[in-house]
């Protein structure tokens, strides 16, 4: 009996849960008129697709998608290079002003978007990099950054010394060592946080809103958020906008659900 | 050379901070006392008249007391709703709870465009299933509008960021609960202690470090949140639902007073570093304990 109710508790509340996505998800397939129509329904004789293909003509969706892609990949490799460097410089030095830098990038990672926007803003106009993918690119790297140290500081620090120091003894350089022996052992790790990063930037609003302004330009989430106050009247197709946009996030989170949760809380608990 | 090592290893990650981050955050901090404008550039010195601006502003201290609401209440409830679900899932009646915790997890996992987009629609005044419950019970006029309502729009926009960020206090709450010692529990069982009991006086207790972190951090993290505002509300209607940095926009790009919009970014930094420095007194009170 306890069972019984514990077992309905849960799938009641699990659908209370998803309430917000499976609505869109529903909109998503259904025709315009059937959108509009009360009282709503959950389902519709004439479901379809075409939202999904629709909003590819009605909406810059593909440009924007490729603008996301462009952002998030250059923004992952970029802070992986130079995230990866400094946490190894964490994980196997002791140094003056280690725990002061520590603090820099773990600070920097709670400062507010909009007390830098501005300069930041007045800076790429005068270089030329507003609205540009650059601009943005560069951006995403520095926020990406403390979050990728961190994460990757975590992954050295489980890489036994001994293995290193074997290295060191056979005459490795100590970034040879980094190279040959801490890269290849802490791969998972590495690529778990290229994924973590790529998400954080796919998903990023408040820069790309500000940054951009051109089609061209624009990425994902700022076409969504600005559609939201413009289209109101497609509702079909921005929902399929935002499923088909969840649906990186929602595969990652599915195949890797323990390393998601550490990468996700990482830095908050240290 | 070897002293230089750790230093040229962290180079180039600083070199972005600083360009990105520091860089920036100093020349706001210059901004702020001096006249600016999208057309003329940095122009003259006009000491804390920017800074007056911003506090005369009656937009200024609604939003500010908005964003104490948004933050505080949003992470309360977060949390409150984070710990229910983790005692239900930390009841271990098979895959069930697996799957379940799967799927409470996945508010978090979604973008905050998404989640303000399909909270708007949930809500809509029409077509959205939830009115349509509520006004089949009798509980509402058919076509209430929730987000053009200025007394239930901040409200509303409390619940989606609730439903974003309840996931991750359940995941801290649930590792909390698996990290409390088994014998405390069976001790209390010995003595015939109640469910109520057994609560308060060892699950509570053992939960306080975590609760702590997620109270500051939630915090810190509501304050600093554009996303749900912008795609909900853009602060409206008439301004109700108006947050600090949704302002700081507003004031920047969209009347251009970027003195005034800096002024206000400053504030905001200023609040948020206290908050900062809370958060890290916090972690330091957790390792000694």
């Amino acid at each position: 009996m306890k069972r019984i109710i514990l077992v309905s508790t849960i799938c009641v509340v699990a659908f209370v849960v998803l309430l917000p996505f499976l609505w869109t998800l529903s909109t998503s397939f259904k025709s315009l008129p059937d959108v509009n129509t009360y009282p709503p329904e959950w389902t519709s004789v004439n479901m379809s697709v075409r939202p999904y293909i629709d909003m590819f003509f009605y909406m810059p969706f593909s440009t924007y998608t490729l603008n996301s892609l462009i952002v998030a990949s250059a923004s992952t490799i970029i802070s992986l290079c130079t995230g990866s460097l400094a946490a190894f410089a964490f994980s196997r030095f002791q140094f003056a002003g280690k725990r002061f830098f520590l603090l820099v990038f773990l600070l920097s990672q709670m400062l507010p978007g909009a007390s830098v926007i501005i300069p930041l803003f007045q800076f790429l106009n005068a270089m030329g990099l507003y609205d540009t993918h650059a601009g943005l690119i560069l951006v995403h790297s520095a926020v990406l950054l403390p979050f990728v140290i961190w994460l990757l500081y975590g992954f050295f620090q489980g890489i036994p010394r001994e293995v290193e120091d074997a290295a060191l003894i056979d005459g490795c350089s100590r970034l040879t060592a980094l190279r040959k022996v801490i890269l290849p052992l802490a791969l998972p790790g590495i690529g778990a946080t290229a994924l973590f990063a790529f998400l954080g930037s796919w998903n990023e609003f408040f820069f790309a809103l500000i940054l951009t302004s051109s089609d061209a330009t624009k990425t994902i989430p700022v076409g969504i958020g600005l559609f939201v106050g413009e289209y109101n009247e497609i509702w079909n197709q921005m929902s399929a906008s935002a499923v088909l946009f969840s649906v990186p996030p929602l595969l990652l989170f599915a195949l890797m659900r323990k390393t998601f949760v550490k990468g996700l809380s990482a830095g908050a608990v240290k | 050379m070897k002293k230089a090592t750790p230093y040229l290893l962290l180079l180039p990650a600083l070199l972005f901070t600083a360009l990105v981050v520091a860089f920036p955050l100093v020349q706001n901090i210059i901004n702020s006392v001096r006249e600016v404008s999208m057309v003329k550039g940095v122009g003259k010195w006009i000491g804390l008249a920017n800074y007056t601006h911003v506090l005369h502003d009656p937009l200024f201290l609604l939003s500010f007391r908005n964003t104490l609401i948004y933050a505080l209440a949003g992470t309360l409830l977060a949390l409150l709703i984070g710990l229910a679900l983790a005692l239900l899932l930390n009841m271990k009646i098979g895959r069930i709870t697996t799957i379940a915790s799967f799927l409470y997890t996945i508010p978090w996992v979604l973008s905050p465009v998404v989640a303000g987009f399909a909270w708007k629609w949930i809500l809509n005044d029409h077509f959205g299933i939830v009115n349509y419950w509520l006004s089949s019970a009798g509980l509402i006029d058919v076509g209430t509008s929730w987000l053009g309502n200025p007394h239930t729009a901040l409200f509303c926009v409390i619940l989606a960021r609730v439903w974003q960020f309840y996931p991750f206090a359940m995941v801290m709450f649930l590792a909390g609960l698996q990290s409390i010692p088994q014998e405390q529990y069976e001790a209390a069982a010995v003595d015939g202690a109640t469910t109520f009991r057994r609560f308060f006086h060892i699950t509570l207790p053992n939960l306080r470090p975590v609760i702590s972190v997620l109270l500051v951090l939630g915090v810190i993290w509501s304050f600093n949140d554009f996303n749900m505002v912008f795609v909900m509300t853009r602060g409206g209607p008439m301004n109700a639902s108006m947050v600090l940095p949704v302002l700081v926009r507003e004031f920047s790009f969209v009347y251009f007073d970027l003195g005034k919009g800096s002024a206000l970014s400053i504030m905001t930094f200023v609040l948020l570093v206290a908050l900062s420095f809370l958060y890290i007194r916090v972690l330091s009170g957790k390792e000694t304990a």
